[in-house]
């Protein structure tokens, strides 16, 4: 890896452990290898969200010509949200694209993706059905992600109805992450989720 | 490459006698179209690569004799207003500077005191600064920015700048590496930073080609690898010529399309080039399965189809496209073929069917034409073969040079006939469009004949009798195309034309 590359990383994982976010447990970031071109990033959710509580792993990859160009990440928990597909976990933020610049760092983008967790972008989705229902049920996105923070992040909220319906199309045989993007993506329509599974 | 002086010249539009005496030396001398073939002379002039950065210094210059603003500053400035001068002029003077400077992302040259340098987002350490970018702890001499405060290490800066210009191609518009910093990198801190000669080259070329096209008086040449532009004083659907012997329309960069319009030209190339045509051809030549919507050919046989799609396996007649069982046992003919159904299908078939023939129809003989006119240099280099040949027969060099011009006449006859095919597809038919068709006839036969004169073998006892025949021809056509060129373009003026939408 380049020179420069490698120096920044060295650099920039002591930055982040040395951080105050890291002593709030905000952020953490962990080596994967030895040659620190690949991470493995923490957030925790952000307070008065749902995705409160829950704590988001996330997979980064440092390119040969960093920081001349970014990182990339995306997010290796399961989660609910407009600009992160619910199935890859790709993220679709401006600074990871044509906005990043040379003078960010690890911990501006780990803060910057838990500030995206705080305010969604609907109108620049990344996953269209996630954004769809953000816009029409909002209550109900907010119930679906507090759901899969608690399921996939370790977030505190049990959502008992969810939980049932899940099960009732584990007893027909689906596969349970199957059977909850099914009934996430119909506002947890039983019979509609069914149809769609059943259908294709 | 080898610029000089000789390649920026004035053309006056005349028909100098020196372009002739090169031919003697030259094979592609051909580049002898007739400029000024109609109307006033259009100015222009042929700009190398070293010419427009001469060109664009100048425009700083310009500015700077009354602004009184670093040079640099004025670049930017003069790139936001799309080299503007006047634009720019007013703005500076009419409305806010300090917006202006704003919109344009540079810092006020003039703010510069009263804001001293303020180092943003660097800790300073003991005499020492961290660069940004790579953490190191470097002396201040190691480090380096805009007036916008940002400091990056040397090292730092040329990576940025390197991946920018290489990677991204972006030239005029690199903003200062700090996030949400909107400052531009000036030219001259960017060759002051880039060490490596392929990028700063490469940087010089997106600089001037973003000067090129952003300015409207001047045009690239559109011949390949050429690197010449043509600067004019107005924008005007003129031909030009540039040094490389390219000449092409200054308003549209196509080839030089006498009598055809840019936006009627564009149009066609654009009809050429989309896959409109092929599903032209399957209206034509299809149908569909009434059943699964298949797209079926019939190449034989009678008409009863059986679909031959798997899961569809639908009887059907050829001719109605209804079901084959009421046909019967009448299999080779369609006893509904009348009713009201089929023969609105039928119609449609048809419409459409003669609409490609038409399309086609004028199409060959277009892309024919432009054929012609690729062996313009083929024909060139035999003609001059001749000349040579001939001047060893005792006849002098002026004796041959009517060869040289007939040649001539034939490439700009065959270029106007190529694009009046282009102008008559779009034409509706009028009494005027009818007068035009009979040119276009006239003078088409006549550059054939002209054409055939050419390919003839000369020899001592004929050459008299050839001279005189191709000579004749060759005024004849070029009188021909003018009157053919005059008459549309009197339709132009006086509103003669209509044009259909096909």
């Amino acid at each position: 890896m380049a020179n420069i590359a490698t120096q920044r990383i060295k650099r920039e994982f002591k930055e982040v452990i040395k951080s105050e976010e890291v002593a709030k447990c905000a952020i953490r970031v962990q080596l994967v290898d030895d040659n620190y071109t690949e991470l493995k990033g923490e957030i925790a959710g952000p307070p008065d969200t749902p995705y409160e509580g829950g704590n988001f792993v996330l997979e980064i990859k440092v390119p040969e010509t960093y920081p001349f160009n970014p990182p990339k990440v995306r997010f290796i928990t399961k989660i609910w949200h407009p600009n992160i597909s619910s199935v890859t976990g790709a993220i679709c933020l401006d600074i990871l694209k044509d906005q990043w610049a040379a003078a960010m760092t690890l911990r501006t983008v780990l803060l910057s993706l838990q500030a995206l967790l705080s305010s969604a972008e609907p109108d620049d989705p990344q996953d269209a059905v996630v954004a769809k229902q953000y816009k029409d049920k909002l209550d109900m996105f907010e119930k679906t992600a507090r759901h899969w923070t608690h399921v996939y992040a370790g977030g505190p909220c049990y959502n008992q109805e969810f939980a049932d319906k899940i099960k009732r199309l584990e007893d027909m045989g689906v596969e349970e992450n199957q059977a909850r993007v099914a009934l996430s993506s119909y506002n947890w329509d039983l019979e509609r989720a069914t149809e769609q599974l059943f259908s294709s | 490459m080898n610029f000089e002086e000789e390649y920026m010249y004035e053309d006056s539009g005349n028909e100098t006698s020196g372009d002739d005496v090169d031919f003697g030396v030259e094979a592609d001398g051909c580049s002898h179209t007739n400029i000024q073939a109609y109307e006033e002379e259009y100015q222009f002039e042929v700009l190398s690569t070293e010419a427009i950065v001469q060109h664009m210094i100048d425009c700083i210059r310009d500015v700077n004799t009354v602004v009184q603003i670093p040079s640099t500053t004025t670049r930017i400035l003069l790139n936001y207003f799309n080299w503007d001068k006047e634009k720019l002029m007013e703005r500076y003077y009419d409305g806010n500077q300090d917006d202006l400077f704003k919109e344009a992302h540079v810092i006020n040259p003039f703010k510069k005191q009263t804001t001293p340098t303020k180092i943003k987002s660097s800790k300073k350490l003991s005499g020492t600064e961290e660069c940004d970018i790579c953490f190191m702890v470097l002396p201040p001499a190691e480090m380096t920015g805009l007036e916008c405060g940002h400091r990056f290490c040397y090292q730092c800066w040329n990576e940025y700048l390197t991946t920018k210009v290489m990677e991204e191609g972006v030239g005029q518009t690199i903003a200062c590496a700090a996030h949400n910093c909107p400052i531009l990198v000036d030219d001259q801190t960017v060759m002051r930073l880039v060490k490596d000669n392929r990028v700063r080259f490469k940087y010089q070329h997106l600089i001037t080609n973003s000067f090129v096209e952003c300015n409207r008086l001047l045009r690239w040449c559109p011949s390949p690898d050429c690197t010449y532009a043509v600067k004019v004083t107005y924008v005007d659907s003129r031909p030009v010529q540039c040094t490389c012997g390219h000449t092409f329309c200054f308003a549209c960069g196509e080839n030089w399309h006498d009598p055809v319009r840019c936006t009627i030209l564009r149009r066609w190339i654009k009809k050429c080039d989309d896959d409109s045509e092929t599903s032209n051809w399957i209206a034509a030549n299809t149908k569909e399965c009434p059943k699964c919507n298949a797209t079926i050919e019939k190449d034989g046989g009678c008409n009863h189809m059986i679909c031959k799609n798997q899961s569809c396996k639908a009887d059907f007649c050829w001719v109605c496209l209804g079901p084959w069982e009421p046909h019967g046992s009448s299999w080779y003919n369609c006893n509904r073929f009348d009713e009201d159904e089929a023969k609105a299908a039928r119609n449609a078939q048809e419409k459409s069917r003669a609409k490609l023939q038409r399309y086609l129809f004028y199409c060959n003989r277009y892309m024919n034409h432009m054929q012609s006119l690729r062996f313009e240099h083929k024909l060139y280099r035999s003609i001059k073969d001749k000349m040579e040949e001939m001047q060893q027969h005792n006849m002098s060099w002026i004796e041959v040079q009517f060869l040289k011009k007939a040649v001539d006449i034939l490439c700009e006859c065959r270029q106007a006939l190529m694009y009046t095919y282009v102008f008559a597809f779009y034409l509706k038919k009028t009494n005027q469009s009818v007068i035009f068709e009979d040119n276009q006839k006239d003078l088409e036969t006549a550059t054939e004949m002209l054409s055939e004169y050419l390919e003839r073998d000369i020899t001592q006892e004929n050459l008299i009798d050839i001279k005189q025949k191709v000579q004749d021809k060759y005024r004849y056509c070029d009188g021909r195309r003018k009157a053919l060129l005059e008459h549309v373009h009197e339709g132009y003026e006086k509103d003669w034309w209509q044009y259909s939408e096909t």
